[in-house]
């Protein structure tokens, strides 16, 4: 009976250059469904503890979630996953666009890398055809012109191709993967880990169908109908199909939460050069979307006038508009696209550039770093040369670029000092463009995510602090309460825990945050339904949350094993110093509220309040091998 | 005014508009103009009137007055409590 899968994973091990099939049966796939699940798994299971993360050892796993590749909007995501080069612990990063469904369609539920290539080699897989090809020729150059030679070589120009930059080839411990130049696994270095192996791409094609594997395709096929009719009689998902992710600016700078200067300030000033009316005629050429997805969310843009912006890499989301721009002091939108531009063809993460610029600005108004260190660039608040030097020097290491390659974490320890104030970093992960003082469950989940600062380890607080609107409302089937933004309580604490159930799901399914309640249209029960048909299991809502609790435990575990202790699950000091300008001037997190909403939070989750999974949740959870690798 | 719907908020409006240059004769409630154009005060987070950030209820506008209004997607809700 089929239940959403082909059963396969394709093991590579690139130092002896041999590939092998292994396959799984339901009773695993029903703890390990794909994504965040079946990788931490993997990774529990057979990375050994205290691997150096770029060593050939550690271990690189794609993953496909349970539902990557239904065709209903949102289904599309994939996880990169493997031991960090940039935090050192579990690392993950997501992506959308369309490799993660050409893998299903290829009849592969993950690959697992392991080893180091003698020399560059990139992976080609046709449905179960598997090769290992010399990339010699391919090293060093750029995403746009790999992907055009590999599709040409194969004479298909379906081909989906996965893979690194030049940053990753550099072991930039921020490196990013790419697919199709427009779609990234940003966060937590997985572009090095490539790197470290000599794997420059994995290009993938496959000709199955998605209804080969489900149980009952009917229901998810009306499903996808459903939504393409709604995403344009639904506010949020219309507005993400109008705006995009840019949209934010100009809300979160008149909340007084957009992150400037560092992280110092909460509103800038030239704000209307950089929000979405300017963005729109200034940058934007058109609108994309990822496999399947009506809600086309996806910016391009295309710039001939100060700066030559290629359209092939995509436009800046917003993560990169304010961290390229306003956190580095830059109201320039044409020089915001083209270090996004650069950062895209590098194959560096957005976030981390644009926070580690930032934090390296900051060093040098200290005088912490002079024009010594810089080779003469004057790095203050809103230089634009600067900014774009210095995405420059990053990617190829050069210069202050090599210390700056790796982390804000690293950078400050070896500037010394007060540097350490400016590191606006969470186990060693730079902070995404969204400031904790004015929706205060968004820093419990920079604290306490495993990968380091994420944004999207749960919704934001103000989508549920209305009980009357649209987002509130959509996930209350959850279990949640309307709460204040800025109340940080045990109350909240609970919201949080069951949102990030929920989100933590959304990993293991590969469905895009932007796809379900609250965030946006999918409704909590058409989740369940579209799980029921692709599996033919009876599973509830609250299967679905524990599912999703269920990869977040194993990656605490395996963060447990390696060190990690309660000490690493806090906040970067200025964020309990108050905010200096915008609507929130003068607002701060209190730090004993912090403090004492982690160790409710650890109550919560069945942790000890040194922050590790004890046995009984363990066993609660299905997985009580997990225990004796952390003596629980 | 000037009125801009910030984010989904333009949703509402009949025919999707963002900015809208809306005369007023006298000065009006904020609520009940957001009231006549149909926007739900449940969706609404932020409100700025030329700028300051104001509380939906109280807010009062004139015809040579900027107001933006933002829903609580991604953004924050102006409130220091």
């Amino acid at each position: 009976m089929k239940y959403g899968t082909s059963g396969k994973i394709l093991r590579v091990d690139l130092t002896t250059q041999t590939t092998r099939v292994e396959t799984f049966d339901e009773n695993f796939y029903r703890v390990y469904p794909g994504g965040k699940a079946l990788a931490a798994n993997i990774l529990l299971r057979e990375l050994a503890p205290h691997v150096e993360p770029l060593d050939p050892e550690n271990i690189l796993i794609l993953a496909n979630g349970l539902l990557t590749g239904a065709p209903f909007s949102t289904a599309t995501r994939f996880n990169a996953i493997a031991r960090s080069p940039l935090t050192r612990g579990f690392g993950e990063s997501e992506a959308g666009g369309f490799w993660g469904p050409e893998l299903k369609m290829a009849g592969w539920e993950a690959i697992v890398l392991t080893g180091r290539a003698a020399h560059p080699v990139y992976l080609w897989i046709h449905n179960d055809q598997v090769e290992i090809r010399d990339a010699r020729d391919l090293w060093g150059q750029e995403p746009e012109f790999v992907q055009n030679k590999i599709r040409a070589d194969h004479n298909d120009k379906l081909i989906r191709v996965l893979q690194i930059g030049i940053a990753g080839e550099n072991l930039v411990r921020y490196a990013s993967l790419t697919n199709d130049l427009r779609h990234f696994n940003g966060r937590n270095g997985m572009g090095a880990v490539m790197g470290s192996k000599n794997l420059r791409a994995v290009a993938v094609r496959g000709t199955t169908r998605y209804r080969d594997f489900a149980h009952d395709p009917r229901p998810i096929e009306e499903l996808g109908r459903a939504l393409a009719k709604k995403v344009k009689a639904h506010p949020q998902s219309w507005d993400l199909q109008d705006k995009g992710t840019p949209g934010l600016v100009g809300a979160l700078n008149a909340a007084g939460i957009l992150p400037t200067r560092n992280f110092r300030q909460g509103a800038f000033e030239h704000v209307d050069k950089v929000k979405w009316e300017a963005y729109e005629k200034e940058l934007l050429t058109a609108r994309r979307s990822c496999y399947a997805c009506a809600v086309r969310c996806k910016r391009e843009v295309g710039v001939n006038d100060r700066y030559q912006v290629s359209d092939a890499y995509g436009g800046p989301e917003y993560e990169t508009l304010d961290g390229l721009g306003p956190n580095c002091g830059i109201g320039d939108l044409q020089a915001i696209a083209k270090a996004n531009e650069l950062c895209n063809r590098y194959g560096l993460d957005g976030i981390s550039t644009g926070a580690t610029i930032a934090f390296a600005m900051e060093c040098f108004e200290h005088n912490l770093i002079t024009t010594h260190e810089t080779g003469g660039i004057e790095l203050r608040f809103g230089n634009v040369d600067a900014m774009l030097a210095l995405v420059e020097m990053i990617a190829h290491r050069r210069g202050i670029g090599d210390l700056l390659a790796d982390g804000t974490r690293r950078a400050a320890e070896r500037i010394g000092g007060d540097a350490r104030f400016f590191a606006m970093q969470v186990k060693g992960q730079e902070l995404p463009m969204h400031d904790p003082r004015g929706k205060v469950a968004v820093g419990l989940g920079y604290a306490i995510n495993d990968a380091g600062a994420d944004h999207l380890t749960a919704p934001h607080d103000p989508m549920v602090a209305n009980p009357d609107s649209i987002s509130f409302k959509g996930a209350q089937p959850l279990g949640i309460e309307a709460i204040p933004a800025r109340e940080l309580s045990a109350r909240k604490v609970r919201n949080y825990t069951i949102l990030e159930n929920w989100t933590s799901a959304e990993k293991v399914l590969g469905v895009c945050f932007f796809g379900p309640a609250p965030r946006s249209f999918i409704q909590v029960d058409e989740i369940v339904t579209a799980v029921r048909a692709a599996t033919g299991w009876d599973v509830t809502l609250a299967d679905i949350l524990q599912i999703g609790e269920r990869a977040t435990t194993l990656a605490r575990a395996f963060n447990t094993r390696e060190g990690f202790t309660r000490a690493d699950d806090t906040l970067p000091e200025r964020l309990f110093q108050p905010l200096e300008n915008g609507a929130l001037q003068g607002v701060a997190i209190s730090k004993p509220e912090f403090e004492n909403a982690i160790l409710e939070l650890y109550e919560q989750k069945g942790w000890t309040r040194a922050g590790a999974p004890t046995r009984a949740k363990l066993r609660d959870l299905g997985i009580e091998w997990v225990a004796d690798l952390i003596g629980a | 005014m000037h009125l801009h719907l910030g984010g989904q908020l333009s949703w509402y409006d009949s025919q999707k508009r963002a900015q809208i240059e809306i005369h007023l004769r006298e000065p009006i409630a904020l609520r009940a103009l957001l009231d006549q154009l149909g926007v739900p005060r449940a969706e609404i987070a932020i409100a700025a009137l030329d700028g300051v950030a104001v509380e939906i209820e109280n807010a009062i506008v004139h015809d040579e007055d900027r107001v933006d209004v933002y829903p609580p997607v991604g953004g924050g809700i102006f409130s220091a409590k």
